[in-house]
């Protein structure tokens, strides 16, 4: 039973062997070179789980050596002729002690089973505990560092970008020009065409105050030449036909 | 002519959009409206001005000769490029810019390289529960001080 406590608490979390292990180790014995076999003496991992066991505590191990030669019955009988043997011949004396170890073991045993298991989770819980603390702290740094090498990809990307900018830059520049010069150009022809257009306007307007200005001469004359002796027959002639329309209504 | 190349060339806003630090994003964002201002402007001008109609105005206009001394001196006439001062300046920018991004990348690598050492550190590390007092020490040396200020039993000074 202890040894299930000791294993299960000292053999945590365990993993195949990484290769770089095998370096690490034989590096830090360097004063072990006596021969050129492997170095590394001491075992990597604790055994999780104990060997099988009959009764409680005593090795399968010894009771598979007696079957070949005695088949299964036999390292029963060796263990109760032994017992048997020690005490008939008084190499074992029985007398108070035996009830004294008896109860011992047997307080023993209880313990162990009794609080075995709680301490067990206990100390588990205690250096997995730990442990991913210790994992914690890892990750974070690793974390941080991959990102501060993801920003500074990114810094170098964005910074590819700045012949974006250059070209965004000269393209505004070779606009800006080319739109000037064409408004040179338009302002060019809108010229040329503006002075044409004055000379066709001024023809015009001349051409319009010559007209006005025969028209009012021509009515002056002719209002002037108008005798009285005509404006009275003009009325008269008027008159007659209104007369005439009259009658016709 | 340069009007052939002028206004052809496309810049892929959405793209720049994405590789502009955010401290600079609002400079950014006045460049994009005065350069979309000046596209607007310069494809709202046609290339060439309307061809003046010299015949309707040979017709009309009174003055004689006049027309035909317009043609003439119109056709002639040369109208200059205006002068490019401005792209000589910002090539020199340019220049000035990739050598810092050139100063900047050599900076940069060398700041990854650091980074990735420290990362390989971290990930060929011996697993913590598999380690020895003796491997954490040699893993973390800056914690050197403390163990010596402050030793584990059986206090044996194995740093040294």
């Amino acid at each position: 039973m202890f040894r299930r406590v000791v294993c299960s608490t000292g053999a945590l979390a365990l993993r195949a062997r990484p290769a770089y292990m095998a370096r690490v180790s034989a590096a830090a014995m360097p004063s072990m070179t006596f021969h050129t076999s492997s170095k590394d003496l001491m075992p990597y991992k604790m055994p999780e789980e104990g060997g099988k066991v009959r009764l409680g505590f005593i090795p399968e191990e010894w009771f598979t050596f007696f079957y070949n030669k005695t088949g299964v019955t036999g390292p029963y009988m060796f263990g109760t002729g032994l017992i048997l043997y020690l005490i008939n011949k008084e190499i074992y004396v029985v007398s108070h002690e035996l009830l004294h170890g008896a109860l011992i073991i047997g307080l023993l045993v209880y313990g162990v089973k009794k609080f075995g298991p709680a301490y067990t989770a206990y100390a588990d819980k205690t250096i997995n505990d730990q442990i991913e603390q210790t994992y914690d702290v890892k990750n974070a740094q690793v974390d941080a560092l991959q990102q501060s090498i993801d920003a500074e990809k990114k810094e170098q990307w964005r910074l590819d970008g700045r012949n974006m900018l250059f070209d965004a830059r000269k393209e505004n520049i070779a606009m800006q020009i080319e739109t000037a010069y064409r408004e040179r150009l338009h302002t060019v022809a809108a010229d040329v065409k503006k002075k044409m257009d004055y000379h066709i306007e001024v023809e015009n307007v001349k051409r319009r105050v010559q007209q006005e200005h025969m028209v009012e001469w021509i009515q002056k004359n002719v209002i002037q030449s108008i005798t009285p002796q005509q404006e009275k027959e003009n009325i008269a002639q008027c008159i007659r036909d209104l007369k005439t329309l009259s009658a016709r209504a | 002519m340069a009007a052939r190349r002028v206004g052809q060339k496309f810049v892929d806003f959405a793209a720049f959009a994405e590789r502009v630090p955010p401290n600079q994003r609002a400079q950014f964002l006045a460049l994009k409206s005065k350069s979309e201002a000046i596209k607007a402007k310069f494809t709202a001008l046609p290339e060439k001005p309307k061809a003046i109609d010299w015949a309707y105005y040979r017709k009309r206009v009174p003055v004689a000769g006049l027309v035909d001394k317009f043609e003439k001196q119109y056709s002639a006439v040369n109208v200059p490029y205006p002068k490019d001062t401005a792209t000589a300046a910002v090539e020199e920018q340019e220049k000035q810019m990739d050598k810092l991004a050139a100063d900047f990348k050599v900076e940069s690598e060398k700041r990854i390289a650091e980074y990735e050492k420290e990362l390989a550190q971290w990930t060929t590390m011996i697993p913590f529960e598999d380690m020895t007092k003796e491997e954490f020490a040699e893993t973390f040396p800056e914690t050197l001080e403390q163990r010596k200020k402050y030793p584990h039993w059986p206090h044996y000074p194995y740093w040294e």
